[in-house]
């Protein structure tokens, strides 16, 4: 998880205001999923150059993203044998089909594109900034309460680390009592979850009581927004890229 | 409905989000393959919260992933991921959650109406994301049913049998 946290520094993607990159990432999401081969490489080259501003080890991001690269592979090899076409590669039976293996590249190119893309927002955006600009996004939205969904964001963010903590702690704690040897699927299941969810409810019960003692309401002040001024500029570029992938 | 409830449920269900995406990393092995325990957390969310909150932590949890936040299942997020081939049982929670609710809020908080309304929640979970794999992937339909329903079931058995007890737990818990 140490891929995703926020990493302070000063680079482009750092400075730029945070509603703007809310934007880009969805601009360049939508044409990602929608563009061939030409759009596809000018996202690639400009989130490329993005993560060698931001400095993560190529290795590194490897590592950590092993589970998501299987998960790339099997899409790849689920889409070249499943698309017709004529076959290339014959193996057991099963045949990989040319239309399949590029359909399945370009599938696999998107899917890493979008994550690299997620790596690269998180790595440079402040959670708390997160909040601010879905706030302010949704405030235009009608029946939609912003503050509290801001709220809940927060809370959400802070809950997070607190569950993944409490859950490898009440497993820990299991398996010093033997709990491995259990062999009811049933209580295998509920041993670690029922205190699990003994645990944080009780925090979130104190959290509750804290919020409240303390006058929590909706009425806060707002965040504030910092620009660094290279926004039109940027949005600009995602814009075209986006026009780019519907025409090419 | 005063200020202090309503800070309650907030809470509540910010928890149950996170819950929801911790889930995805929560793996417990039985049998050959570990069981994930998110759609356990995603009915619970029914169950206890109601059909209201359930919905807004479900959503929170999913506009969590949109905005490109790695909480579903192994570790990814975004747009692309919520509207990929897997995307169905991701968007298929709301109602699932929503249903899940309805039914124990309707019929009473009994161990016979938990089960149906987990039933039922599940049931929802594959009618929103078997036929979204189908199109997504251009897979037959037998192929589909294989792949993205039939080696959940025992699991999902399991989780709604420990769902019942969890939910009385928690119930008990939060009074």
């Amino acid at each position: 998880m140490t891929l995703f946290t926020y990493v302070p520094s000063t680079s482009l993607a750092h400075g730029l205001d945070v509603r703007c990159k809310l934007c880009c990432l969805s601009l360049m999401s939508i044409a990602t999923l929608q563009g061939g081969p030409v759009p596809l490489s000018l996202i690639t080259a400009m989130v490329a150059g993005l993560l060698i501003a931001t400095a993560i080890r190529p290795l590194t991001l490897f590592r950590e993203l092993k589970l998501f690269f299987l998960l790339v592979a099997m899409v790849f090899i689920s889409r070249s044998v499943t698309t017709g076409g004529e076959p290339i590669i014959n193996l057991w039976g099963i045949s990989a089909t040319k239309q399949g293996i590029v359909a399945g590249a370009l599938l696999s190119w998107k899917f890493v594109l979008v994550m690299l893309m997620g790596i690269v927002f998180t790595k440079t955006t402040k959670p708390s900034h997160v909040k601010g600009a879905v706030q302010w996004f949704l405030r235009p939205i009608p029946f939609v309460p912003e503050t509290r969904v801001a709220v809940m964001i927060s809370l959400f963010l802070r809950f997070m680390p607190l569950i993944l903590t409490q859950a490898s702690e009440v497993s820990q704690a299991q398996q010093a009592r033997c709990f491995h040897l259990e062999k009811n699927p049933v209580k295998r299941l509920l041993r670690p979850t029922v205190p699990l969810l003994k645990k944080t409810f009780q925090s979130a019960d104190q959290l509750a009581l804290a919020m409240e003692a303390r006058s929590y309401s909706d009425k806060r002040t707002d965040p504030v927004f910092i620009r660094s001024g290279q926004e039109p500029l940027i949005l600009a570029l995602c814009f075209l890229v986006l026009g780019l992938s519907f025409i090419v | 409905m005063n200020q202090g409830y309503q800070l309650k449920e907030t809470v509540y269900s910010a928890l149950f989000a996170a819950l929801i995406a911790a889930g995805a990393f929560i793996a417990i092995p039985i049998g050959p393959v570990p069981i994930v325990l998110q759609n356990l957390f995603v009915l619970l969310a029914g169950l206890v919260l109601g059909p209201r909150w359930g919905l807004a932590s479900v959503g929170l949890y999913l506009l969590m992933g949109a905005l490109g936040f790695p909480v579903f299942a192994g570790g990814t997020g975004g747009l692309g991921r919520l509207f990929g081939p897997t995307g169905g049982y991701l968007l298929g929670y709301l109602p699932a959650v929503f249903v899940t609710g309805l039914i124990s809020d309707r019929l009473g908080k009994t161990r016979v109406v938990d089960t149906g309304a987990m039933v039922a929640g599940s049931l929802i979970v594959y009618g929103a994301g078997v036929p979204w794999l189908k199109f997504a992937t251009n897979m037959a339909w037998n192929k589909a049913v294989f792949a993205g329903m039939v080696p959940f079931i025992p699991g999902d058995l399991l989780k709604i049998a420990a769902g019942v007890f969890a939910a009385e737990i928690i119930r008990k818990v939060m009074k």
